[in-house]
């Protein structure tokens, strides 16, 4: 109990709340600026978070996160432009609900739910999380391993790409994390004689470089996205309790894909959002509806995205492994905090962990009158005009990088990391599984050669140990699965 | 920077190929079974099948219902703005290098220049590159890296070059 006094004491802080308002505010504008996404806005934070203390710094990323996710919903409404990818599944029918008249109502659905759905994701964290914990500390490098192999597959097979483009996509960052002697050697790879390499390739500015380079790379192509006609909104909240009322099914029912979804390692918010939208129109008793400006949907994806934002937290905070790209940078901000991913996180650190799960819930009930104010200021963020924008992206871009470790090679790391993002997304290959195959393939690595060496070179206790042989399963039908849904289809296509 | 799946194949099929030479030529490690060698070269012999893969059009067929499901969700292709536009010309397309090529200018130049000046040069062309009017640009070029400047030495207390022109009102005792 007292640990949770403790947890209370930790976040009700100057500092701490400070740091969650300005995050706040942050994470809304950032979010509802089409071509400026949830992860941008973390991964740009993240050099901020660096002079931050611990609490703060975790605070920050959190609450910033959680309201990119919903202020996405924002210019999708309005503008019929997703402001992140969590919000492209249901940007359709928000906008249609818009030019029936009643673009309030689709505001209000985005915000409502979304707190909503944020606030169960804690819960699901605060239930999942110290009965998964106590079952980790008996896992040995051979779960891990299998573990980490299997988040890097998830990430793989949940992309809306080509599986194989997928995989290539991981397996390149997995290259890109041999690079350095951060290796159980401790050898030098592939750093040319370089010694700006010898420490391998820095994942934050490879992020801002991916996330945030590469958007701007975009802009220089693409048209400027239209602007919002002025218009009067009404009470953004009246009506939302009916709805909450006349759906309870839809909003649960999206709340625990979200849960599943976020639990998984590798899959997050978009992912959630697309598949509660469809699973809604599935189960729907007027599918027709569907696209015509029709609630339902968008208030099963609305709670889907965000319950999934807060339990991507699970495996990140459990074994380190990110649930989304966006838990992909807190985990390195928790490394840096001293507050390493693990089980032990849960006894060593427990009012830690209960600060966490209060600045989740702070946030997501801080998002209604914050989200309001910005709903109704929208129009004005979205007339910034884009030219002015862009310029501080791309400053904040090379300072912040700089600012992570004084170091200038970090802003090339930025620039080439920004041109790899672009050419992969342009081709098809989805860049957050590359993404995390740099966060985890020291992981990956470190377990497999220690779990070598203790078998003696043998690879029977990868597949004898209880819990090792049911992730393996999972790991290997998750790598099979693309093979067997082709193969299935040709023999139906054949049978036809 | 548009290329078919043919050509980003066979690059990775080189680019496995020469990570895995490159790890089999490394010192293995007296005493340990499994030297910094192994990863490195399973990574680099898988990216090299999947190049394969690619470059052979397997997997394809995903891409195409992706996009499908996409352009009936949304009713339209993900990057519509492109799609609405004649698609770019060839040079048309060099320009989306501008923002790394500013980054790289701001590692060789900030030292000497300073931060002020040379983060002014690169909001300024960036700015105008996306279509400002100058009216607009010269602003945004003179508040905003004031602004990161006292943000970044201030609340953060990094210091940036300060070069040629040091912000007005530090350096004073």
């Amino acid at each position: 109990m007292s640990e949770i006094a403790q947890g209370f004491g930790l976040v009700f802080q100057s500092d701490v709340l400070l740091a969650i308002l300005f995050a706040s505010i942050y994470g809304l504008i950032v979010g509802a600026v089409p071509g400026l996404t949830a992860t941008m806005a973390t991964a740009l934070l993240v050099p901020i978070t660096f002079y931050l203390p611990p609490i703060a710094a975790i605070g920050a990323i959190i609450s910033s996160s959680a309201m990119a996710i919903f202020s996405g919903d924002i210019p999708g409404a309005l503008l019929r432009i997703p402001g992140t990818p969590a919000s492209a599944a249901y940007t359709d029918e928000a906008y249609a609900m818009t030019r029936k008249g009643r673009p309030e109502l689709a505001l209000g659905i985005g915000l409502w739910f979304s707190a909503l759905g944020g606030i169960f994701g804690t819960l699901a964290l605060m239930a999942l999380a110290p009965p998964l914990a106590s079952m980790a500390l008996r896992f040995s490098t051979f779960e891990y391993f299998w573990l980490a192999f299997l988040g890097l597959m998830c990430a793989t097979l949940v992309s809306r790409s080509s599986p194989v483009k997928a995989i290539a996509s991981m397996l390149l960052g997995l290259l890109v994390s041999c690079i350095g002697i951060e290796n159980p050697a401790g050898t030098p790879r592939f750093t040319f004689g370089n010694t700006n390499l010898l420490g391998g390739i820095e994942v934050i500015p490879a992020l801002v470089g991916v996330f945030a380079v590469s958007e701007v790379m975009r802009a220089m192509l693409t048209a400027e996205p239209p602007k919002p006609e002025r218009r009067r909104l009404g009470s953004i909240l009246a009506g939302q309790w009916a709805l909450t009322k006349q759906y309870p099914k839809q909003q649960f029912r999206g709340n625990i894909i979200g849960v599943l979804i976020g639990v998984l390692p590798g899959a997050g918010a978009d992912i959630a959002a697309w598949v509660a939208y469809s699973v809604s129109k599935r189960f729907s008793k007027e599918p027709q509806k569907f696209g015509t400006g029709h609630p339902e949907g968008l208030i099963e994806s609305g709670s889907g995205n965000n319950s999934a934002l807060a339990a991507g937290w699970v495996p990140a905070l459990l074994f380190g492994i990110p649930g989304d790209t966006i838990t992909a940078i807190a985990i390195g901000v928790l490394y840096m905090k001293g507050l390493n991913p693990g089980p032990t996180l849960f006894t060593e650190q427990a009012s830690s962990m209960y600060a966490l799960y209060i600045i989740f819930i702070l946030a997501n009930i801080l998002m209604i009158p914050l989200g309001i104010a910005m709903i109704r200021a929208s129009s004005h963020v979205l007339r910034a005009p884009r030219a002015s924008v862009m310029p501080v992206i791309v400053l904040l871009c090379a300072v912040g990088a700089f600012a992570t470790g004084n170091n200038l090679f970090a802003v090339l790391t930025v620039a080439a990391f920004g041109v790899i993002g672009y050419v992969m997304e342009r081709n098809g290959y989805p860049v957050a599984a590359m993404v995390l195959g740099i966060i985890m393939g020291t992981m990956v690595e470190q377990n497999l050669v220690t779990s070598i060496m203790k078998s003696d070179g043998s690879i029977i206790p990868f597949f004898n140990r209880p819990v090792a042989a049911v992730l393996a399963a999972m790991t290997i039908a998750a790598l099979l699965w693309p093979v067997a849904a082709w193969g299935l289809k040709r023999v139906r296509a054949q049978a036809a | 920077m548009q290329l078919s799946d043919r050509v980003t194949g066979l690059f990775l099929v080189a680019l496995g190929g020469v990570a895995a030479y490159g790890g089999s030529r490394l010192p293995p490690v007296p005493g340990q079974q499994i030297g910094p060698e192994v990863f490195p070269m399973i990574v680099g012999i898988s990216l090299a099948i999947c190049g394969g893969l690619i470059a052979a059009g397997v997997g394809r067929r995903y891409e195409n219902e992706a996009e499908a499901e996409l352009t009936e969700a949304t009713g339209q292709t993900e990057d519509a703005p492109d799609a609405a536009e004649p698609s770019p010309s060839r040079w048309r397309e060099l320009w989306v290098l501008l923002p790394p090529v500013l980054l790289i200018f701001y590692v060789y130049v900030v030292d000497w220049l300073g931060f002020l000046p040379t983060a002014a040069a690169i909001v300024l062309v960036t700015s105008l590159a996306l279509g400002a009017r100058w009216r607009l640009a010269i602003p945004v070029a003179i508040v905003a890296p004031l602004v990161i400047n006292l943000l970044f030495l201030q609340l953060l207390r990094v210091p940036l070059p300060s070069g040629l022109l040091p912000l007005p009102w530090i350096g004073l005792p």
